[in-house]
């Protein structure tokens, strides 16, 4: 090993981003591509009754309008990752505001978009349901959902509650909000024959095949379908699904006997692909004078479909965190006339923002520091797995000086603003799915890695490379990595914070094999100075192989491979398990009482990752999970019409998502021990979620610290300090 | 977005000649409200007059007056340092606009004649009377957290968006137009409508009337100026709530002072009566929460903006402690 893996290792595909060389779904040129517009649905409930595409039609470059009239007869794919669970242009029904009505195919974008504008449609319209406010005595428990149930027991909590000594009563609300990557989705289609290739911008090209060869079983076999996607824009979740504008797409470019390209409008993504459905949990903590939790009665409701119940919005810190022996969950769901919510953005981060707002207001409750409250109810974790939780709250806590806090609401001040200093564990779980690499050392010395894993934005590129390059000791600029196409080994999709548990097993197994096949081929060959070496005392380091002990007598893997005559391709895999990892955030706020106004002045936090492979992504994770913890206590939200069930604020200047004026430089620290659960990824645990989960009530109990005013309805906007 | 026709103007009387010649025509200066609304479908035109060719970017200040060409972009006058010292609020409200990408294309007039922000309004698939008169007014029964509490009509409670329009109001500026019969100048107080029966009439505009300056008097009360912005996050967003404040002092006595609202009404905001209650008297905490209160007399809230009659009267007691040095 020449120690790359753990180094803050500059991102190898950096330059290729800020050049504008990396080529993004929407950027392939494919010859003769049209373009495609959809036309959206203005109502939210109901039936389509007329549809007139003649001015459409009759206009300047349009191919074809399809419509539920002429649109190919698809399969609705049976179950996630397809959440929508109906596929548009299917028939006359209307379920949401904001779904395709008509898919315009055009030579250039710019007629496609003014042919969109040209077609009529007429609905009967039933009166929608838009809040969970309204349809609250609708609430029900959702059947299992991907093989867990929306109900969970543990103890009893309910007698547990009753004999409680202290108790904390409360309901804490988030409203709907969207992933809003800065790429908007695209795919672009390409048929040849009955082979179909997509240029997408997918979290997942594996499971969109599946899900593409689900909806087009009539024409097309699944390993006939590639879909590539090297580069996203972020996707936060948004792309982790396959969505319908993409079976669309594939559809209109099979119709229209040409490559079709589709790039969604910002406004098309706040009803095409998915968000956090609108929530509200009632919390009811019991626990001892001394801060130990003994129930938890946790229910939540979510806002669901009337074509699907699936929640998104789990409640697993409240099972997982914490050591409380009575514990019930219940995740109730309420059908709505709205788009069908997903996974966003660490969607745990949803419940737990109450858990973790409860139990400041239980610190206050009992009187004991919220660290302290914390510590008290640590729950270890379960052998093997590792769980450096309390580590996290010592660095943090110190790094931001928490011993000084007076734990007084409303006595601290400078200038006209009031200082306020909260805390929150963060935690989230993370996935692990099996998965494969394929690793190539070619006669130049070089090794190609391929995976069908993705490049959110999060570094796995880099990392990969950094993996290789260890295993197989060679120089970083000497690995290639490829991702995003299902030509290559199947892989996790980059969701749920599986990238780095589920793909690095299966990278350092293929470098660990490329190295022994190498050495092999190496000690086998007489024309090699290490012919006749033991493999076990060859080592690899800067792309050479010496015999321990004596550095003259080397080779190469240039040197070895080319005698060989073929390149030298092997193949890795390395099942992992799931789980969870944790940290501690630290928040400073300021505010203006008087005005209403609030701002994030410092943020420091602690992580247990496991092992971190790479301390500039690692880093940079949590500069962007704490900015959208930002985000989603102090501004997200998407408004929804309550009479209409029309999204009102579908663009990125009335969505607010924090600016750099909201986001204070963040410090993060990490244990950096390798977890021995995740021994495959090299002891490092899925980690991208977990940062910024705790943010929002952090931030919540910064405001109660500095005011004495305590706020449970996210986001936090004037109206709600005055 | 639909195909459109589009002239480069050589001359001010070059461009009001097209425009006023050709049907559903608009004038284009930096298009950063222009093209949004059109790539929205909530504006279309079938001919752009672009005016960045014309000579209509200066800005000038000699004893009396600021001159602004109306094609001057919001950074160039925020930066001036004339502006600067003789008008803090005029600069301090354009820093507080947009973004700096955003001021360094758009002009001075493009941003007086911006349209609203009310989500209904942007948005192609809702009804909405300003943009398809009598189709309705969803924001009164719907969404209207950023909405007028003063000056709406049960047709329309829109906010006016600029930022710039609330401080050259406070500050008594005075709009030049010219037109097919020739130029003309109209206080900006009185250059917005109100909604009434018409809120697709926002201005006293006629087809093909082009601005081509602002004028803003110098007064001792606007070197001692200020704007305070209040908002859901710390840049690159509208006014929930803002007031452009220029005052004179006498001692502790109310010399002079100009005030102007903004977030809070369907027009640049401006009360005289709420300046009337100040001027002349001591600036004390009390005398400005007494002026606040004139300000709401009629204020009409609605289920999601209430909380600016508070937050409005706080602002004002607020901006005024500030220049004052009251707190
Ligand atoms: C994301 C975003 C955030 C923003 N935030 C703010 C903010 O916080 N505060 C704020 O005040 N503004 C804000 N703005 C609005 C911005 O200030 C306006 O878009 C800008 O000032 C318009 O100027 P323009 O030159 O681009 O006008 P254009 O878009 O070119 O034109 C706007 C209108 O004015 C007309 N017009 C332009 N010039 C003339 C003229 N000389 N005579 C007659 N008619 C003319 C046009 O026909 C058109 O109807 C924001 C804009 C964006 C996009
Ligand atoms: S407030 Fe005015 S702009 Fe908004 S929807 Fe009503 S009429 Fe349209």
């Amino acid at each position: 090993m020449t120690g790359l893996v753990g180094r803050g290792v500059e991102r190898v595909d950096g330059r290729a981003k800020v050049t504008g060389a990396a080529r993004y779904a929407a950027d392939n040129a494919v010859n003769g591509v049209l373009h495609g517009a959809l036309v959206m649905s203005t109502v939210a409930r109901g039936e389509i009754t007329e549809l007139d595409t003649s001015a459409a039609l009759a206009s300047p470059g349009v191919v074809a309008v399809y419509t539920h009239e002429n649109m190919l007869p698809l399969t609705v794919p049976p179950d996630f990752p397809y959440p929508k669970r109906f596929i548009p242009l299917q028939d006359t029904r209307i379920h949401h505001n904001g779904q395709p009505v008509a898919y315009v195919v055009a030579e250039t974008l710019e007629q496609a978009q003014e042919a969109a504008t040209l077609v009529r449609v007429r609905y009967r319209v039933a009166p929608p349901t838009a809040l969970l406010a309204d349809a609250l005595d609708e609430a029900f428990l959702p059947r299992d959902f991907r093989g867990r149930p929306n109900e969970t027991v543990r103890g009893d909590a309910a007698a547990a509650l009753e004999r409680a000594e202290v108790r904390v009563e409360q309901e804490y609300t988030s409203p709907m909000q969207h992933h809003n990557p800065i790429e908007p989705h695209t795919t672009t289609a390409v048929w040849d024959g009955d082979s179909l290739t997509l240029y997408e911008s997918a979290q997942g090209v594996v499971l969109t095949r599946m899900v593409v060869a689900q909806a087009f079983a009539k024409y097309v076999l699944e390993q006939d379908i590639r879909v590539v996607s090297p580069y996203l824009g972020g996707g936060f979740g948004a792309k982790g699904p396959t969505w319908s504008h993409t079976l669309l797409t594939a559809a209109a470019a099979r119709l229209a006997r040409g490559p079709v390209k589709l790039v969604l409008t910002r406004a098309q993504m706040y009803t095409m692909n998915g968000h956090r459905a609108e929530y509200r949990r009632g919390l009811r903590l019991g626990a001892t004078r001394q801060g130990r939790l003994t129930a938890i009665v946790d229910t939540s409701t979510a806002q669901l479909t009337r074509t699907e119940e699936s929640i998104y919005n789990t409640s697993n810190s409240t099972l997982h965190l914490y050591a409380c022996p009575n514990v019930h969950v219940r995740q109730l769901g309420v059908r709505l006339d709205l788009p069908t919510s997903s996974y966003m953005r660490s969607p745990e981060t949803t419940a737990h923002f109450g858990l973790e707002t409860a139990l400041d207001e239980l610190s206050y409750e009992v009187g004991l520091d919220p660290v302290e409250l914390r510590v008290r109810n640590h729950l270890p974790a379960g052998p093997p797995a590792s769980k450096y939780l309390l580590e996290c709250y010592r660095m943090g806590a110190k790094a931001f000086g928490w011993a000084r806090r007076d734990p007084r609401p409303g006595v601290t001040r400078v200038g006209d603003e009031y200082v306020g200093w909260g805390m929150a564990t963060e935690t989230h779980t993370y996935n692990a799915i099996p998965s494969f690499a394929e690793l190539t050392i070619d006669e130049a010395g070089r090794a190609t890695l391929r995976v069908a894993s993705q490049e959110i934005g999060t570094g796995t590129y880099t990392v990969l490379t950094q993996v290789v390059a260890d295993g197989l000791g060679m120089p970083l600029d000497h690995v290639t990595t490829l991702l995003g196409d299902t030509a290559f080994p199947a892989a996790a999709i980059s969701a749920g914070s599986s990238t780095m548990p589920s793909v690095v097993g299966p990278v350092s197994t293929a470098a660990r094999n490329a190295r022994d096949a190498v050495v092999a081929i190496a000690v086998a060959d007489p024309r090699s100075p290490l012919h006749g070496v033991p493999a076990a005392d060859v080592v690899a380091e800067h792309g050479q192989l010496f015999v321990r002990g004596d550095r003259r007598r080397r080779d190469s893997y240039r040197d070895v491979v080319r005698r060989h005559g073929q390149a030298v391709v092997v193949n890795g895999s390395g099942p992992n398990t799931p789980g969870h990892s944790f940290g501690a955030v630290f928040v400073e706020v300021r505010v203006r009482p008087r005005l209403g106004a609030v701002r994030v002045s410092r943020v420091v936090a602690a992580y247990d990752p496991g092992r971190v492979l790479n301390h500039r992504t690692a880093h940079g994770q949590v500069i962007g999970g704490v900015t959208w913890g930002i985000g989603f206590a102090l501004m997200e939200h998407t408004v929804v019409d309550r009479n209409t069930a029309r999204v009102v604020n579908p663009t990125l200047s009335t969505y607010l998502v924090p600016v750099c004026a909201d986001t204070p430089s963040v410090e993060s620290y990490f244990v950096d021990r390798p977890d021995p659960a995740s021994k495959p990824a090299l002891g490092a645990r899925g980690f991208g979620e977990t940062p910024g989960t705790g943010v929002p009530a952090a931030i919540s109990n910064a405001i109660f610290h500095a005011t004495g005013r305590r706020l449970r309805d996210v986001p936090f906007t004037q109206d709600k300090l005055l | 977005m639909r195909a459109f026709g589009y002239t480069v103007a050589e001359s001010p009387a070059d461009a009001v000649r097209i425009a006023a010649g050709t049907p559903n025509s608009a004038f284009v200066a930096g298009g950063t409200d222009l093209l949004n609304l059109m790539r929205d479908g909530a504006q279309s035109h079938d001919h752009l007059v672009d005016l960045n060719h014309l000579d209509l970017a200066r800005i000038d200040m000699d004893a009396t007056t600021l001159r602004i060409g109306a094609l001057a972009r919001m950074r160039q006058v925020a930066e001036h340092p004339e502006v600067r010292r003789e008008f803090p609020v005029l600069s301090q409200a354009l820093l507080a606009s947009a973004s700096p990408q955003v001021r360094v294309m758009a002009a001075i007039g493009g941003n007086l004649l911006q349209r609203t922000r009310c989500g209904y309004f942007r948005d192609a698939g809702s009804a909405c009377n300003k943009r398809v008169p009598g189709s309705g007014c969803p924001a009164i029964s719907g969404h209207n957290r950023g909405h007028a509490i003063l000056g709406g009509s049960e047709h329309c409670i829109a906010t006016h968006p600029s930022d710039l329009a609330v401080a050259l109001t406070a500050l008594d500026a005075t709009v030049h137009l010219l037109g097919p019969d020739g130029g003309r100048a109209v206080p900006v107080a009185d250059f917005h409508l109100l909604p009434g029966s018409t809120p697709q009439r926002e201005t006293v505009l006629r087809q093909g009337e082009l601005i081509t300056r602002v004028d803003v008097p110098r007064t001792r009360a606007a070197t001692r100026s200020r704007y305070l912005k209040l908002r859901d996050r710390a840049s690159f967003e509208f006014a929930v709530v803002s007031v452009a404040a220029a005052l004179r002092l006498d001692g502790r006595t109310v010399g002079d002072v100009r005030l102007a609202f903004g977030g809070v009404g369907t027009r640049p905001w401006r009360d005289t009566g709420v300046e009337a209650a100040l001027r002349g008297r001591e600036l004390t905490e009390a005398a400005v929460s007494a002026a606040g209160r004139v300000l709401v007399r009629d204020a009409v809230p609605r289920d999601g903006n209430g909380f600016k009659v508070e937050l409005v009267q706080r602002a004002l007691v607020s901006v005024l402690g500030e220049l004052g040095g009251v707190r």
